[in-house]
């Protein structure tokens, strides 16, 4: 898979290119340019398949949300992950690809990030009315208490971080993960 | 098949859903109806939003595994698949052959499973309810295999990171054998129902037709893609498990209608029938468990000898299994499309994100493409055509 | 378990009022009709939903039981089968369906996410439908067994006849 980082490198000569665990190359944008660069995967290097946007949440970055794109070539059969990172808003690219659309109001509403130009910005997933970003890693788990478990509020006191028990995981992830 | 809008006045905007019976789920439709014929349709989802992507964070890999049952709940052990592969990637794991085969044998059944029950309320949707109970009838013989292996009929999670839960008996493999022996007869059954009935024709054949450009830019995929006269199937162009060894044919149709979904669906009844046969024609011996002890844990005998063997247990139980940082992506082709997770992991027990990547949820997003310019009753066609399962949409 | 004790006439039961003495013959008739011909509405969610469908295909068949038809209005139902999990979003539906019941009605929570959210303790689902709606019998599972299902409806139904419920 040497083929495909080089050219993306020349392609995105301001972009961070890598190759990450599951063989599939990745290419980090500044958020200005997310649309540019969804753009010119599609028309020069023939990603034209839309296949997913998620988001990762990492409190202890800057910024904050890192967006995960993956599109796919159907001529070459490979995927192409587009990473961005983000604090609060970044361009929608619902023109480029139609598909976009409801990943891109997911997002919205599981994490907050705002996609300018998408044509019905609203929640998705949750009931309009509801308060706050679930995804998002300062966010409880919510449910409620269960008698007699060891879960809630109830931490044991160690050193290694894996044997407490909390809500949410707020690791710092990113610089780990590389 | 557009018709015409002779209209004079306002649209009737109506609701369809989310309590239903034909949406195959809690789906809603935000219908503008002009007399019969439908002007817009907005799917609205979110009804069964689970926040299983949440609960994966305070879970270990392990239990998040059941959670991958429960998402799209005619594909359980597909969902296991998925999610197994993309922890064995992180780890760059070695998976016994006699795994790498059981899995495939239980991902085509799982196949069948599926498409039975698509076939049987594609019939029922459509008014032919006794196709419901011939299919569900063949249904009920395979979730009976399930049971006997796995102890579930339905959420199994037998498909576990390094392997599978337990190794197969010869008498389970005697059974499915059977069973596939007599399955083309049945379906052959089914097709004698529906594919040469006029009445089922007349509503499928030109209705819902959706255009591959489109399809592929919002990111169809499945038989949905496959109808329109894309040849796209993971299974041959990005093969995992061992598919690429297997002799099947990826069934391409031509007009992108609702007919043709069902006949894709239909012959990849037949081929899943076919792999499965040659699965279990070449499942070899040896185990079904990885010997990576950091992914699956040792037999028990082996925790009275060996000192190791019981410091591998007491940590997998207790932490759980720790992939390497990173993330990773491996897509399979479930009896809807392309589903994979992509995982992220920073190296401890819980995962720091796990995001399904859920084939109905992009082609429901086609829905409106199709039915708009239909009558109300061809949207029931196109909701059965595309077999959505709305717990992997709003997971 | 149920409580098989003699209940007075006109008791509130789980917010619905069962109707006044009408006489006894009467009143066993018409225990005896909503016994043997109990109708579910509609109410599939989730994974649930497909093992309700499996009791009411061929080999386990809930039909020879008086559940016939499923009805796609709940105006016609009497047994409003909870199947599933019920959402945030989706708690207000199953509020107005249940409300658009007519009189006697009944629910059964089916499954572990009805009865008190399964597996899912989170902020999406409502932990158990008892929350919004008074339910009669809960069926544990995750899928319960069509059978858990049947034994459920026969429980309801042997009490319905009784007059209990």
């Amino acid at each position: 898979m040497t083929v495909a980082p080089e050219r993306l490198q020349s392609a995105f000569p301001s972009g961070r290119v890598g190759v990450s665990a599951d063989s599939i190359p990745y290419v980090l944008v500044p958020a200005e340019q997310i649309l540019d660069t969804i753009q010119r995967c599609r028309d020069d290097l023939g990603y034209s398949r839309w296949i997913d946007l998620t988001a990762v949440d990492d409190l202890e970055a800057e910024p904050r949300f890192e967006l995960q794109y993956l599109l796919y070539s159907m001529t070459e059969h490979r995927w192409l992950r587009i990473k961005t990172q983000t604090d609060e808003r970044v361009a929608s690219v619902t023109e480029v690809f139609a598909g976009a659309n409801w990943y891109e109001r997911e997002v919205y509403d599981l994490f907050g990030v705002e996609f300018d130009g998408h044509p019905n910005m609203t929640r998705i997933m949750m009931p309009d009315d509801w308060q706050g970003h679930p995804l998002r890693r300062d966010y409880p788990i919510g449910g409620e208490p269960v008698d007699f478990t060891v879960t809630r509020d109830m931490h044991t006191e160690t050193e290694n971080q894996d044997m407490r028990i909390e809500y949410t995981n707020t690791r710092n992830s990113r610089e780990q993960r590389g | 098949m557009a018709i015409e809008s002779q209209r004079k006045g306002d649209t009737l905007h109506i609701n369809m859903g989310p309590s239903h019976p034909s949406t195959h789920g809690v789906l809603r439709l935000e219908l503008d109806l002009d007399g019969e014929v439908v002007v817009a349709c907005k799917p609205v989802i979110g009804y069964l939003h689970t926040g299983i992507e949440k609960t994966f964070e305070v879970k270990t890999y392990l239990h998040g595994l059941t959670l991958t049952d429960r998402m799209d709940y005619l594909n359980p052990m597909g969902n296991n698949l998925a999610y197994c592969l993309s922890i064995e990637k992180l780890f760059e794991c070695e998976v016994p052959e006699r795994a790498t085969v059981g899995r495939v044998l239980l991902a085509e059944l799982t196949r069948i499973n599926s498409h039975l029950v698509f076939t049987g309320t594609a019939g029922f949707d459509l008014g032919a309810s006794s196709v419901f109970l011939y299919c569900l009838r063949e249904r009920e013989k395979l979730l009976d295999l399930f049971e006997w292996l796995t102890g579930q009929r339905m959420m199994t999670s037998f498909i576990r990171p390094g392997g599978l839960a337990s190794d197969f008996e010869p008498d389970w493999l005697k059974a499915v054998g059977e069973f596939l022996d007599e399955m083309p007869r049945h379906i052959d059954e089914y097709e004698s129902l529906l594919t040469g009935n006029p009445l089922f024709k007349e509503r499928m054949i030109g209705i819902g037709v959706l255009d591959a450009d489109d399809a592929i830019r919002i990111g169809v995929s499945g038989p949905a893609l496959r109808a329109t006269g894309v040849a796209h199937d993971l299974r041959k162009t990005n093969p995992y498990i061992g598919y690429e060894t297997y002799d099947f044919d990826a069934i391409i149709g031509e007009n992108g209608d609702c007919y043709d979904r069902y006949k894709v669906r239909v012959a990849e009844l037949r081929e899943a029938v076919k792999i499965s046969k040659q699965a279990l024609a070449r499942l070899p011996g040896g185990s079904v468990r990885t010997t990576n002890r950091k992914v699956m844990p040792p037999p028990r005998e082996e925790l009275g000898r060996s000192m190791e063997a019981l410091i591998h247990h007491f940590k997998l139980f207790t932490e759980g299994i720790r992939p390497p940082a990173g993330e990773a992506y491996v897509p399979v082709e479930s009896p809807r499309g392309e589903l994979g997770f992509y995982i992220v992991s920073d190296g401890s027990g819980k995962p720091v994100r796990v995001h399904e990547r859920a084939p109905t949820f992009a082609n429901i997003q086609a829905l409106p493409l199709m039915a708009e310019g239909g009558l109300v009753a061809d949207l029931i066609a196109v909701i059965a055509s595309m077999d959505p399962v709305l717990g992997e949409v709003d997971r | 378990m149920t409580m098989r004790t003699e209940l007075p006439v006109a008791v509130p039961h789980g917010g619905h009022v069962r109707d006044a003495n009408p006489g006894f013959l009467l009143g066993k008739l018409a225990d005896w009709s909503r016994e043997k011909s109990l109708w579910p509405a509609t109410f599939g969610l989730a994974c649930c939903a497909i093992e309700m469908m499996a009791a009411s295909a061929a080999s386990y068949d809930i039909a020879r039981f008086g559940s016939e038809v499923f009805r796609g209005s709940p105006r016609q139902a009497d047994l409003l089968i909870v199947s599933g999990r019920v959402s945030q979003k989706m708690a207000p539906v199953l509020r107005e369906i249940y409300d658009q019941m007519p009189e006697p009605k009944w629910v059964i929570a089916m499954g572990d996410c009805a009865s008190c959210g399964g597996v899912f303790n989170n902020y999406a689902l409502v932990q158990g439908v008892d929350k919004l709606v008074p339910v009669d019998v809960y069926i544990p599972g995750c899928p319960p067994r069509p059978e858990a299902l049947i034994d459920g409806i026969l429980k309801l139904k042997a009490d319905i006849g009784k007059g209990l419920r």
